[in-house]
């Protein structure tokens, strides 16, 4: 725990005397609370412009789409901390997915496996392309995102022609719910990898390797720190998260394109960016992530309430991630 | 005593021709690359001539004026991921406004965008300069804005232009190029002023003063919150022109294009194009053929027979190559130095 909050400004002040502290101040210091005011805020807004919302079946509705939402951003955030991004990530998600459906006649342990081992090397070249190759993460994991496309629409017709429709199991996993229906498993596997990933940032080496690559490259190869192998894990891990988020997302639709997970790429860099990461490295939770996705999940369902067209829901979309990043800007550097 | 001099100018001659490979090496590779890729596709295909030219020139247009909006963002230290976004936004205005007037009400319309763009896309750059909120974060934003907007000026694909003001970048009424001429001169003017004023003047200056060393352009006395808002209206002008392009090629405004795909072009464009994402290095003139070998590979590996899909993983690889072949010049001289 004291190992993180020297990397990260929310227990950045330390030193900070006893006497009275004033509002904005302590502010500074848990810039998170106010992302929990803002989602508190939006639920009662929503739950204003309709009042069911205000139930299990509302909320749920908005969780569905943090979801997903929120295992990208963890990608997203494990390689923001190194000063890198994912931009291939949607497509790694979508081809995943692709090919489980393809594959769910072979049973779905087997479905999911191949799913999981298109991230696994997707993110592994990605990670020798930034991490050994020096290319610029931007532009490999843009190239990734291409080369996928064309391979998959390619292979659309030839080797993967046939089933578009997920292994049973699968769409139990990314649509089914337990408890009456009113907790989706898929909320089950996003507890289950946020804990991983809390875990990982905070407790191990590995964790403390990627903000300290972020947050000064050439004083952490200095210190020892193999940047190319961090890097290459990062990238794979990052890669797995996105395989996994596409099994949930074409579970949960039960066909597969390759359209489908294509529209949450740029809320998952938002959810990370709203949350508190840099994009530059070396700062950044995943819990804050966790309440960005949180936060756009609930933007969904308000936008959605609202009986806004799409033109209108991406004006307002892009206005209010461009207005919570400034506030939270605001509010964190007012230290 | 004559020997010695005559050795020290061949040294200095040969620094100087050094100096002169290091900066300019890089461009002066992509233009062969692009006069090679050329020289290649008019042995690959039965008849090359002016129309085959004018296609390639025209249907590039876009994708340089693009590139070119990117450059001038990121030689200022910045990134637009809305460029593309502001492409389909303005694209999409010309379609509607434009359907069925005459040359000098069109002529007006576009400097209308043009002059709105710029403010638009300057507003995005003072946010950002405002805000201390990264540029990528807030241009994602920017970019959903960009595309909502142009869906509400045109919910579906539709509109027009007038038939001359599609000659002025095509070089044919219908879009179908017969004519190169009117899509050089169309890139040649706004690309060379553009050049010119990076290069020559006190204001375009401070872009690179800015990209290369933000806090020491400051302490000389550049103003950053200008220079950003600057940057980012140029862009907002060359996004409006690629968008301007975009139409004279389809005719058509179609709001459901991906600005997210084309802005991802441009950073291609830009990156081949030998500026570097980090600011500071680079010429816009760079990016004129880097744009083109982008837009040109589909012809050529159509021309070969091959897949339009295995020819999209072509390119990704290409891309990454070059960046790799960029990244080892780079780790050369860092070396040496």
């Amino acid at each position: 725990m004291n190992d993180v909050s020297r990397t990260d400004p929310q227990g950045g002040t330390n030193e900070s005397t006893p006497e009275k502290q004033s509002y904005a101040r302590r502010l500074a210091d848990r810039p998170q609370l106010v992302l929990v005011a803002v989602l508190i805020a939006l639920i009662l807004v929503t739950g204003m412009v309709e009042p069911n919302y205000l139930s299990l079946t509302g909320l749920k509705n908005s969780l569905v789409w943090a979801i997903p939402i929120g295992i990208l951003a963890a990608g997203q955030t494990i390689l923001m901390l190194t000063g890198g991004i994912d931009l291939s990530i949607a497509m790694i998600a979508t081809a995943s997915a692709y090919i489980a459906a393809n594959q769910s006649a072979n049973g779905a342990v087997f479905a999911i496996v191949v799913g999981l081992l298109v991230g696994l090397i997707a993110g592994t070249l990605n990670g020798l392309g930034v991490g050994v190759f020096r290319v610029n993460a931007l532009i490999m994991t843009m190239a990734m995102a291409g080369i996928l496309l064309g391979l998959f629409t390619g292979w659309a017709t030839t080797i993967f022609a046939g089933s578009t429709r997920m292994h049973d199991f699968v769409r139990t996993l990314g649509g089914g719910s337990f408890f009456d229906r009113k907790v989706p498993w898929a909320a089950v596997i996003w507890a289950g990898v946020a804990v991983l990933v809390i875990l990982l940032l905070r407790k191990t080496g590995f964790g403390r390797n990627l903000y300290a690559l972020g947050d000064n490259a050439v004083a952490s190869r200095l210190s020892g720190i193999r940047a190319w192998q961090v890097l290459v894990v990062a990238y794979a891990i990052s890669g797995i998260l996105g395989s996994v988020a596409g099994l949930i997302v074409g579970g949960r639709v039960g066909s597969v394109d390759l359209q489908l997970v294509g529209f949450l790429l740029l809320p998952s860099v938002a959810a990370a960016v709203i949350g508190g990461t840099s994009i530059f490295g070396g700062v950044g939770t995943y819990t804050g992530t966790i309440l960005g996705a949180l936060i756009l999940g609930v933007l969904q369902s308000l936008l959605t309430f609202l009986g806004a067209g799409q033109a209108v829901q991406q004006v307002l979309y892009g206005s209010i991630v461009i207005g919570l990043s400034w506030m939270y800007t605001r509010i964190a550097s007012s230290q | 005593m004559t020997a010695t001099t005559s050795t020290v100018a061949r040294q200095h001659r040969s620094t100087s021709l050094r100096r002169w490979v290091q900066r300019h090496g890089w461009t002066v590779g992509i233009w062969v690359l692009l006069f090679v890729l050329v020289a290649w596709y008019a042995t690959l295909i039965p008849r090359f001539g002016g129309f085959q030219t004018a296609t390639i020139i025209s249907g590039g247009t876009a994708w340089i004026f693009l590139g070119i909006a990117q450059a001038v963002v990121v030689i200022a230290g910045g990134l637009d991921l809305g460029v593309g976004g502001l492409l389909v936004l303005t694209s999409v205005t010309a379609a509607q406004l434009m359907d069925g007037q005459p040359l000098g009400m069109v002529l007006v319309i576009a400097i209308g965008i043009v002059l709105a763009a710029a403010i638009l896309n300057g507003f995005v750059g003072w946010i950002i300069s405002v805000s201390k909120v990264p540029d990528i974060v807030v241009t994602l934003g920017s970019l959903y804005v960009y595309q909502g907007f142009a869906l509400m000026v045109l919910p579906k694909v539709g509109g027009g232009t007038n038939g001359s003001f599609r000659w002025i970048f095509t070089g044919s009424e219908n879009g179908i190029g017969a004519n190169p001429w009117p899509s050089i001169v169309v890139i040649a003017i706004p690309v060379i002023i553009v050049a010119w004023w990076m290069g020559r003047t006190k204001s375009g200056l401070s872009l690179y003063a800015v990209g290369s060393d933000a806090p020491a352009a400051f302490l000389s006395g550049v103003r950053d919150t200008r220079t950003k808002v600057v940057s980012f209206a140029v862009a907002g002008v060359f996004a409006a022109l690629a968008g301007f392009s975009s139409v004279s090629i389809s005719g058509v405004g179609n709001p459901t294009t991906e600005g997210g795909n084309l802005t991802l072009n441009s950073v291609a464009a830009v990156v081949i194009g030998g500026v570097v994402l980090t600011g500071g290095i680079g010429s816009v003139i760079a990016v004129v053929p880097a744009a083109l070998i982008l837009f040109f590979f589909n012809p050529i590996l159509s021309a070969l027979g091959v897949d339009p899909n295995r020819a999209q993983v072509i390119q990704g690889i290409l891309i990454v190559f070059v960046m790799m072949i960029a990244g080892l010049l780079e780790w050369r001289r860092m070396r040496r130095s």
